[in-house]
């Protein structure tokens, strides 16, 4: 390139202030939003990805509904992976993961809370290839009791020591020494199974806390289960095969699999490991990026080409003195290089300042590794590809004009051209109305889902819980948490106390299902889940939860009894269309009689994404959480501290040695949405930017349009037109734009944001409002972008635009 | 009494200096008249034109049109006052490419409170009286230069206007065409249509009743 042309840029860049920065500006904001968003799409596709992870599948459960099998449980028996193992060649290796989460690790004086792991079999290693640092990862998973840590809780637990062979003190229920065999390597965030430490899968058998599943069968599915399958193996045909086998001898379900790499954003079935992606979410976020970053193309064109038009009488000059089209092609394409080069280097180093800020909002690292910037190179190629066609097409343009006209000013850009242009445009309409649309939807379902009432008071009720250090017997600690509800019972500010196994918004965790009962009627049913946990009797008042009828139960002298609750939707399972027929009713599963004493109305268990399930409350002593309900004086801001200090004090009182944490229900009810706000946010936020963008576009095409147009404005005015005639002649043609692009932005996004909307059991309706809404504010916008200039185009004296040359 | 132009100055600052485009114009219009305003390139005819047609302003004196003050009335009257009584004829035509001839005779009048009715009418009527009914489908591309002209002209006449003003309506037509022109200006000043024109032709110039010098922007 010769440097000339590259300073004739600069000079007129600099000569052009206003339109190099809108040109830069748009570039900017599209190639940023796209990269950002394709880090985060990239990051959530890299999930479960290693080398050889495309081999790597996971067995769970289809249910038998009806006549369908419907995926129903991300867990499987403990025999299912051996047993597959045995029967299929192409399987060459098994791995069974036990997923627990709430362990406390202790180390002297060092206790850490809340660590999620695993039980895994030695196998482990041979499919997952995360690196030993210290031990063998042949026999590091053998012995029972042994423990392989990551790297980062072995230097908090042991700091500079070397932890082979101590011993960690593992409390999960209660208290079991551990053995350290291995240290791994920190396992990267992007895997839907997290695990800072391994335990040897052999310790189950003599494990106290498993009692009641230390043999083999067909009974627990509590296993996660991975398989490693040969290459070049017929994967469909495997899936059959595992489809068909019988070995469990039930006939309602049967074994599944999936690909490891597809489960974080494809799996959403009752018990994940993790609450997963949504490919939904990714794919919508793919489409915008991609539209941000068309329509800033679309914008430089809409520019470059407008403001070609002025240029025309410089070509010509050029083409008199001599001048090739190649020569001006490269001219006017080293320009806009030039712009496009700088928008790039703008945008990327927007990136990196932005990227830390924007990793904590998504709570995650997207930038792991390098490999992961090597796997964006598609992005990247995507990105020059697309700027070298945008900048092409504005030179071929300007290059084309035929001197002699151009130097008399008679430029007549193509009515093809100018077709072309009117397309682009309303394609950018479309576009954003479409996005606007789409942001009112999401904006629209938050609000309905936090509004929604679940069924229950969540506001004010908090869950404490703690690891007790210093009582290994469950009946004292059981004693001692009944001293400890009495204590914060008397307390002014507390309204209620029970203890529970789980509550409103926990999810699957701490949450036994069960499939097969023994009907009121005496029918026996096994083609549904049935979820079921234990708490005290005072849980109905804590969590405010109605009857329709009954009530509650009444525990027996050790806390327990046969009389249950259950809920509105678990009657009519039973065949009652009134609640209060089901009162006295009496139902088996698990081998024991339960006697309905109550029907609570439904509330939503796992947030309104999952329609009510059937559910029962029994009462039990599981302590899992204690649940505390304030009262309104001590959810006061200035309060709530002293409130919780003394909650604690209390806590600390009764069990001295222990962890404490405390989550409030209402906020942890919320955080199931917390990816769908963000997912909101995000979305208004790009889509707050694609319009931005398309202004500018359209501000550049008017500008085009109305220098087109000077000479009939001028004529128009000279025979009479007015300025607001002239005003609505200019006008009248972006609405028919608009209006055409509302037309088919319409069936568009409603298709869309129905398909969005499908992730949710209870959705907000697409109402007529936002349609209304978005056409108004589009058309305002418009309106008042164009009018910028036609104003004074249609107040110019005609004078000026038709005097003769 | 048409118009009246006293003492008009227009001048514009270009480095510290004002230069002249009209320096003290001075001279009366009745109606009926057939004006021929001369003078070499730059001498400011086209803009002693377009003060007239109040298409451009001025810095000094007084201008009477209808015994109405230009000088002093608002803008929205002034344009209303040449809307109403002034017809433009340009050099190059000026018609809109995008238009068919009957289009562009229609087009003024959709300026002015006319019903479609009166305005089919009108069309048809002009249309009849310049023989181009059967070109009024065409677009201007399609038309000899001369009947472009023909049409710029029966597109300014086409509101009845008191004062045509033209800018040099035959420089870019052959001599043939250029009489044609010249001749029907002739026809309409018979009429009883007042005319303004700019030209550089003496042959041309004589079709008019007077004849107005100009020269560095001065009437001599």
């Amino acid at each position: 390139m010769n440097p000339i042309f590259l300073k004739i840029a600069l000079r007129y860049l600099l000569k052009n202030r206003l339109y190099s920065f809108i040109n830069i500006l748009g570039l900017t904001v599209g190639i940023a939003s796209f990269v950002l968003i394709m880090l985060y799409v990239n990051y959530e596709r890299s999930y479960d990805t290693f080398s050889g992870s495309e081999h790597v599948y996971r067995v769970y459960m289809d249910y038998k509904t009806g006549d369908v099998f419907a995926p129903g449980d991300a867990q499987v028996y403990n025999l299912s992976g051996p047993t597959i193992k045995q029967e299929f060649p192409e399987v060459l290796e098994q791995v069974r993961l036990f997923h627990m989460g709430g362990v406390t690790l202790v180390n002297k004086e060092t206790v850490l809370g809340e660590n999620v792991g695993s039980l895994a079999d030695p196998s482990y290693f041979d499919i997952f290839p995360y690196p030993l640092i210290k031990g063998d990862k042949n026999t590091a998973l053998v012995e029972p009791y042994s423990i392989i840590l990551t790297e980062s809780l072995a230097h908090k637990l042991f700091g500079d020591e070397n932890p082979l062979g101590k011993t960690v003190s593992t409390f999960w229920g209660n208290d079991v020494p551990m053995t350290v065999t291995g240290v791994m390597k920190d396992i990267s965030q992007n895997t839907h199974m997290k695990n800072s430490f391994l335990i040897s899968f052999d310790t189950l058998w003599t494990w106290e806390m498993f009692e009641g599943q230390q043999e083999l069968n067909w009974a627990n599915n509590n296993f996660f289960t991975y398989l490693k399958v040969a290459e070049n193996s017929n994967i469909a045909a495997l899936r059959k095969k595992i489809q068909e086998n019988d070995a469990d001898g039930k006939v309602d379900e049967r074994h599944d699999i999936e690909a490891l790499e597809r489960i974080h954003l494809h799996s959403n079935k009752p018990y994940e490991a993790e609450a997963n992606g949504s490919a939904n979410r990714v794919n919508f976020l793919s489409a915008i990026a991609l539209i941000v970053l068309l329509l800033s193309w679309l914008n430089y064109v809409n520019l470059a080409t407008a403001k070609s038009l002025e240029r025309a009488k410089e070509i010509g000059i050029r083409k008199v003195a001599g001048a090739q089209r190649l020569h001006l092609v490269w001219q006017i394409f080293s320009e806009s290089i030039l712009i496009n080069g700088l928008a790039l280097i703008i945008a990327l180093t927007l990136v990196a300042l932005t990227l830390p800020w924007f990793n904590g909002y998504m709570g995650q690292e997207l930038m792991v590794a390098l490999p992961n910037l090597y796997s964006l190179w598609p992005f990247f190629a995507f990105i020059l590809l697309g700027t070298f066609i945008s900048n092409l097409y504005p030179a071929f343009i300007l290059s084309g004009y035929r001197p002699a006209k151009t130097l008399k000013g008679k430029i007549q850009g193509s009515s093809q051209g100018l077709l072309l242009r009117k397309g682009l445009i309303t394609l950018q309409f479309l576009a954003t109305i479409v996005l606007l649309i789409g942001t009112l939807v999401v904006g629209k379902q938050i609000r309905f889902l936090k509004n929604q009432p679940i069924g229950a008071q969540l506001n004010g009720v908090v869950a404490l819980r703690g690891q007790i250090l210093d009582q290994p017997s469950d009946s004292i600690k059981n004693k001692d948490f009944q001293v400890l509800k009495k204590e914060l019972g008397n307390l002014s500010f507390v309204d209620a106390v029970s203890t529970a196994q789980t509550y409103p918004g926990g999810g699957y965790n701490n949450l036994p299902s069960f499939m097969g009962i023994t009907k009121p009627d005496g029918s026996f049913e096994e083609q549904t889940v049935y979820y079921q946990y234990q708490v005290q009797p005072d849980f109905f008042k804590v969590m405010g939860i109605s009857f329709l009828a009954g009530d509650v139960f009444h525990a027996n002298a050790y806390g327990g009894g046969n009389d249950i609750v259950v809920n509105e939707q678990f009657a009519r399972k039973m065949g009652f269309s009134n609640a209060s027929e089901a009162l006295e009713k009496e139902v088996k599963y698990w081998g024991q009689t339960w006697k309905i004493v109550g029907v609570m109305e439904n509330y939503h268990h796992f947030g309104l994404k999952t329609v009510i399930q059937p559910m029962l409350i029994r009462p039990g002593t599981a302590t899992s959480s204690l649940l505390v309900k304030l009262d309104d004086s001590a959810l006061n801001p200035t309060q709530l501290e002293s409130a919780m200090a003394s909650l604690q004090s209390k806590w600390k009182s009764v069990f001295p040695e222990s962890t404490f944490g405390y989550t409030f229900l209402d906020k942890n009810f919320e955080a199931q949405y917390n990816d769908d706000k963000k997912f909101g946010e995000a979305f208004g936020f790009f889509t707050f930017l694609a319009i931005l963008i398309a202004l500018m576009g359209l501000f550049g095409l008017t500008s085009y349009t109305i220098l087109q147009r000077r000479k009939e404005i001028g004529i128009r005015k000279v025979n009479g037109a007015t300025v607001g005639q002239i005003l609505s002649l200019l006008n009248q043609d972006f609405i028919k734009w608009i209006g055409l692009a509302f037309i088919f932005a319409i069936p568009i996004s409603w298709f869309a944001m129905n398909r969005w909307l499908e992730g949710f059991a209870y959705k907000t309706t697409i109402s007529w409002w936002i349609f209304a809404l978005t056409g108004f504010l589009t058309l305002f916008l418009t309106l008042l972008t164009v009018s910028f200039q036609s104003v004074r185009a249609a107040s110019a004296n005609p004078v000026e635009t038709l005097r003769e040359e | 009494m048409l118009l009246q132009l006293n003492n008009i100055f227009k001048w514009v600052n270009s480095g510290g200096q004002r230069i002249f485009l009209l320096k003290d114009i001075n001279f009366e219009v009745k109606e009926g008249e057939f004006i021929s305003i001369m003078g070499p390139s730059g001498s400011g005819k086209s803009t002693l034109l377009n003060v007239i047609g109040m298409l451009d302003g001025f810095d000094e004196g007084e201008y009477q049109f209808l015994d109405e003050p230009v000088h002093s009335i608002k803008e929205k009257h002034r344009s209303n006052l040449y809307k109403e009584y002034i017809g433009f004829v340009f050099q190059s035509y000026h018609l809109l490419d995008e238009l068919t001839v009957k289009e562009n005779l229609e087009m003024p009048l959709l300026y002015k409170k006319y019903k479609g009715a009166e305005r089919k009418a009108m069309v048809a009527d002009m249309l009849d009286r310049f023989n181009i009914v059967g070109k009024k489908d065409l677009f201007p591309a399609q038309l000899s230069g001369g009947q472009q002209q023909l049409v710029g002209i029966a597109r300014a006449l086409i509101s009845n206007p008191k004062l045509i003003l033209a800018d040099e309506p035959t420089g870019n037509l052959n001599s043939k065409q250029g009489e044609e022109i010249m001749e029907l200006f002739k026809q309409l000043n018979d009429e009883g249509v007042t005319i303004i024109q700019v030209t550089h032709s003496e042959k041309n110039a004589a079709y008019g009743s007077r004849i107005i010098n100009l020269l560095d922007g001065r009437m001599i």
